[in-house]
């Protein structure tokens, strides 16, 4: 019998070896640039003392934030309503246009013109017409969804698309039908990419929300702004604007984690050049 | 051309012919003839862009030739230059989905894929994803791959394009020790002379596109170094070698 020449590990990497480190030097520099720049406001508030309806302190705001926390939370739960459930309208009705778009190039044709044009046109001025046609909660959660969906179509697409056609073409010569291809092969090969686009859509969701609010609502963070602003209430405006910052920030964070977790091949020692196990060859 | 016992050729293409794209289409094979007996190694060789990828698709039937017949006895695997393995699958399972594309069940296609690849040399890596990989331990994956599916055709095009002069001749001796083993029958596309040579009985040299044999030589015939001059000179007198 043929002895067939073998390559053996010769020392896989401990288990903790190929974790992705914590890189504390870009953490910190994350945390001093806009805290610099919070310092830098509130010594420039001290020195020149503006009026505090025109322009409030970082310890004002923060003091009133945390003075009026019940009536920002009320309006932040109507508000984190909104961008979940527009948010995730978006992701579902997104990632089944792509799929359509890329699956039908009629459909592709059809559709990507008005896909496109659909975002000529501003959201405020949809926001009044959406309430007439439905109940407010409703009209929210369509445009923050209408605000989001276009980069999950687009990533969507460009991701089924371009799947490598070195792999379809080894995969389809071993009798792969169309739908193994597409479940196991285009399918999967489109997640880093789509979830490029649910990254965009997570945070534009929250515009999308605060769009709505602004215009035709008498409830959430961006009607508090309008409201809070028109009684000259500065510091409480400043105050939603920091609560929808961080709603931002954590909807983009839990999309990055839901990526994490869903591609575990894009993780810790599986790029190229990290954690790759040596191997000897032996005949 | 010697004659041959029909139950002795396991491909035959007779006179293809293809013309690929719409404005304007463009010839790519203008008349193959190729019959690739069971159990050897047929390599083509000759320039890039003569066709010899599009033939492999033929073969493979994933395209259909405008004119002429291919008649191919038995199954085939195809493996690319690149490994083509799904980097979101751990290398078992990329091992794996050459049984489970005909029907073996999940937990058995892995304990295959196991098998596999220790008869490839990877003992041990079928937990990781190909990314953490070398390029010449993918190959062998892919080549796992290919064993897994258990195909009586081979169809290699330019399986060790990609891989360093070292890789690629260890590659050559885990391909026939393999095929040591299964005898599969196999169509090998090269640019290397002393690859084709090396692990090839027949070679058969392509001209530039549209393509079409213009010699055929076996190997044990001529003697690997003879062959290898007259597949040079084959190449020459095409215009192809300088």
């Amino acid at each position: 019998m043929t002895t067939v020449p073998t390559v053996a590990p010769v020392a896989d990497a401990p288990p903790t070896a190929g974790r992705r480190r914590i890189r504390w030097g870009q953490v910190a520099v994350g945390i001093a640039l806009p805290l610099l720049l919070v310092v830098i406001w509130q010594v420039s508030a001290s020195i020149i003392e503006p009026r505090e309806w025109i322009l409030p302190s970082p310890v004002t705001i923060a003091r009133t934030g945390w003075e009026v926390r019940d009536r920002l939370w009320y309006h932040a739960q109507w508000t984190i309503l909104i961008t979940v459930l527009g948010f995730a309208l978006a992701a579902v009705v997104g990632s089944a246009v792509a799929a359509l778009i890329a699956r039908s190039r009629i459909a592709g044709r059809l559709l990507y013109p008005w896909i496109i044009v659909s975002q000529t046109i501003p959201l405020v001025a949809l926001a009044p017409l959406l309430v007439l046609w439905m109940p407010e909660l409703g009209a929210m959660i369509v445009l923050a969804a209408l605000m989001s969906v276009f980069p999950v179509i687009v990533a969507g697409v460009d991701g089924l698309r371009g799947t490598d056609p070195e792999l379809m073409r080894a995969v389809r010569a071993l009798g792969a039908s169309r739908g193994w291809t597409w479940w196991h092969v285009r399918a999967p090969g489109a997640l880093p990419r789509l979830f490029t686009g649910l990254r965009l859509a997570a945070v534009f969701s929250v515009t999308g929300a605060v769009v709505g609010e602004l215009v035709a609502s008498s409830r959430g963070l961006g009607a508090l702004t309008r409201l809070s602003a028109g009684q000259f209430e500065t510091p409480v405006t400043f105050a939603a604007v920091v609560v929808l910052a961080l709603i931002g920030i954590a909807m983009f964070a839990l999309v990055t984690l839901a990526e994490w977790l869903s591609l575990p091949y894009l993780r810790r020692g599986t790029r190229p050049g990290i954690n790759r196990p040596t191997a000897e060859v032996s005949p | 051309m010697p004659q041959r016992a029909a139950s002795d050729i396991t491909i035959r293409v007779d006179d293809v012919r293809l013309s690929l794209g719409d404005d304007p289409p463009l010839e790519v094979l203008g008349g193959v003839d190729l019959l690739a007996v069971a159990g050897e190694v047929t390599a083509i060789i000759g320039p890039s862009g003569c066709g010899k990828s599009t033939l492999l698709d033929v073969i493979a039937g994933l395209l259909s030739p405008d004119s002429g017949s291919v008649h191919v006895d038995g199954r085939t695997a195809l493996m690319p230059q690149r490994d083509a393995l799904m980097p979101w699958r751990t290398l078992r399972d990329n091992v794996a989905a050459g049984a489970l594309l005909t029907g073996v069940p999940k937990g058995e296609a892995r304990a295959r894929a196991d098998r596999e690849l220790t008869r490839v040399g990877l003992t041990g890596f079928g937990d990781h994803y190909p990314h953490a990989l070398s390029g010449g331990m993918r190959q062998r994956g892919a080549l796992a791959r290919t064993l897994l599916a258990d195909r009586e055709v081979w169809l290699l095009d330019e399986p060790f394009g990609a891989l360093d002069a070292l890789t690629r001749g260890e590659m050559h001796r885990v391909l026939l020790a393999v095929r040591a083993q299964v005898a599969p029958t196999i169509v090998l596309v090269t640019h290397d002379i002393a690859e084709a040579v090396a692990l090839a009985d027949v070679v058969l040299v392509a001209s530039p596109g549209p393509m079409h044999v213009i010699d055929r030589v076996r190997v044990r015939d001529l003697g690997a170094d003879a062959t290898a001059v007259r597949v040079l000179e084959s190449l020459r007198a095409a215009g192809v070698a300088a």
